[in-house]
């Protein structure tokens, strides 16, 4: 739980815990390896946390390590001195390299997602498009006079019209996450709503009513960004449907436990791979044998990222006739209790 | 003959604008189209439309001065078309006067329910009513009572007091901000939790499958819309 509040200052505590380790090194082997050595020693931590892209903590870091070096090995030792200013030159040299690495460790991860997006485009979204595009043609085309065909080709475009408008806010969503603390729009969720909301992007879904619903009646407010959440459980239905047969079970269960919320989405399939478990969350991840299915591999791993925003962590498991997708939300903020009313 | 209704299509895409006008021809509507607020506006001087559906994304100008302009001077409904994205705008156009909103994609049957029912509540305004049938609802303003199905329905003052706003208001998008203004009074506008907790207790009394809700619809980010297809009013 606290992992939750910890986790944005987490370049700061490795670079607390890098000069703590380098400090024990350079002081149990000061005589062997002299001023110059140590100083470069130093620049070991700015390196490291420059790769992370951030430059507040490279700037923290940076002077940090001017600080404790010039504290610790400069004469007079244990103190500043005033031709110590000239260690402000050191401070500028270590925070130039960190800041040339830092923006380009930023270059590089701004790269990585638009390959991710490109990818995206091209392979989730061309599915859809060219079925839309090759029905519309035959509609053109041919003199359609069987009316059951015709709607059979008209429920087809409608169908890949609406997987490319899930695409499209999963994507927007997604960009949206790429800086997830600030862009965070948190408001009092009710998961009963939620889930409703989601249902009602399946409410012509042949396979919806297999969706069976039960959320604990007591389940209070939970403090949240309720589109993300709404996405969330959309792309758990929407793994659901396609991986389950008809007629088979899709149960999805939320319950409440000591300051936790658990989510729980349910369907009879066969069991799944160990290591397909694991890497199914990872970005265009798809299961070999599911060629067939149309579909996106980007649906559970903006699970992932929703659930990671909120401090939050999602498995899959298998269980009994089917598979599991488990969430637990840590309950950061619980709603006040000043607004019961008596009958 | 029943006389052709006219709506005026304030909208830059010409392939949407073309789509709406030709499904509203077949339902016996008559349309114009006005690419831009210039357009628009030189339009409404000419004609005297029955409805308007208003994209907001227009390239000349915000959607909500327009709205602004023509709430002075007429009164008709205006339906307006948004981007997924733009939820803050959706509830300051509707704040601006709009009367409901559509969310792009949308379906045609969403169009024409929501020209329909924004039409009805323009023509015929609440007259004094005592008991409101909506489906197994039946609500006695008259005597603060409630009905499922003829059993009555355990309800607190300030619940009583959403339901009846609720099918007062019946079929159109209530803002957040203006529920718990109405219900609970100016000050609480952004007591978001209270109008949750609120909503989670009423379904729970109205409504038969609470996650898939029959009356109380929420609109992500918006609001809530009250679903009341069949309605008796005595």
């Amino acid at each position: 739980m606290y992992l939750s509040t910890i986790y944005p200052y987490r370049h700061y505590m490795v670079s607390i815990l890098l000069i703590a380790l380098i400090t024990i090194v350079s002081q149990t082997f000061l005589t062997k390896l002299g001023l110059i050595n140590i100083a470069l020693i130093h620049l070991i931590p700015v390196l490291v946390i420059a790769l992370q892209g951030n430059m507040g903590s490279t700037m923290i870091v940076s002077a940090g390590s001017v600080v404790m070096f010039d504290l610790l090995y400069v004469p007079p030792k244990y103190s500043f001195d005033v031709h110590d200013f000239t260690y402000i030159w050191s401070f500028i040299i270590f925070f130039a390299v960190g800041y040339t690495i830092s923006s380009q460790a930023k270059r590089i991860q701004t790269n990585a997602i638009k390959e991710i997006f490109l990818n995206a485009l091209s392979h989730d979204l061309k599915t859809p498009l060219s079925s839309i595009l090759g029905n519309a043609s035959l509609l053109l085309k041919e003199q359609m006079d069987d009316a059951t065909t015709r709607r059979e080709i008209l429920i087809q475009i409608n169908d890949s019209g609406q997987r490319m408008n899930r695409l499209v806010a999963n994507l927007l969503e997604s960009a949206r996450l790429q800086n997830t603390q600030s862009a965070l729009r948190q408001e009092w969720c009710d998961f009963e709503d939620i889930v409703g909301v989601a249902l009602q992007e399946f409410r012509y879904h042949p396979k919806q009513p297999q969706i069976e619903i039960s959320i604990d009646p007591q389940l209070s407010l939970f403090w949240g960004d309720c589109a993300l959440l709404v996405r969330l459980i959309v792309n758990l239905f929407d793994n659901a449907l396609k991986y389950t047969e008809e007629g088979k079970a899709i149960r999805l269960t939320i319950t409440e436990m000591e300051k936790k919320i658990k989510i729980l989405c349910f369907n009879e399939s066969q069991p799944i791979k160990k290591a397909d478990l694991k890497n199914m969350f990872d970005r265009f991840y798809r299961l070999e044998h599911t060629a067939d299915v149309i579909g996106s591999g980007i649906g559970l791993s903006i699970c992932r990222d929703i659930a990671s925003a909120h401090g939050g962590e999602i498995e899959a498991y298998n269980v009994q006739n089917g598979v599991c997708f488990e969430i637990i939300f840590p309950v950061a903020k619980s709603p006040s209790n000043g607004l019961k009313e008596l009958l | 003959m029943k006389m052709q209704e006219l709506i005026l299509i304030i909208e830059d895409d010409q392939a949407i604008s073309r789509m709406v006008s030709l499904t509203l021809h077949q339902h016996d509507y008559k349309t114009l189209i006005a690419s831009d607020i210039k357009s628009a506006l030189r339009l409404l001087n000419q004609n005297s439309p029955d409805a308007i559906i208003l994209d907001l994304g227009l390239p000349d100008g915000d959607g909500k001065g327009l709205i602004k302009t023509i709430r002075t001077e007429i009164t008709i409904p205006i339906i307006i078309v948004s981007a997924r994205h733009e939820e803050k705008e959706v509830i300051a156009s509707l704040d601006a006067g709009a009367d409901d909103y559509l969310i792009k994609p949308f379906s045609i049957d969403e169009l024409l329910a929501r020209v329909r029912s924004a039409q009805r509540r323009f023509l015929g305004l609440q007259p004094n009513v005592n008991v409101i049938l909506c489906h197994e609802l039946t609500l006695d303003i008259e005597h603060h009572l409630a009905f499922k199905k003829e059993e009555p329905l355990k309800l607190t003052p300030t619940e009583f007091n959403l339901l009846k706003y609720f099918i007062l208001h019946r079929n159109q998008v209530l803002p957040y901000a203006r529920i718990l203004k109405e219900i609970w009074g100016v000050g609480y506008q952004s007591e978001m939790q209270y109008l949750r907790t609120y909503i989670n207790t009423l379904r729970k009394k109205i409504e038969t499958d609470t996650a898939r809700p029959a009356y109380i619809h929420t609109e992500m980010g918006i609001g809530y819309r009250f679903t009341c297809d069949s309605v008796n009013i005595n």
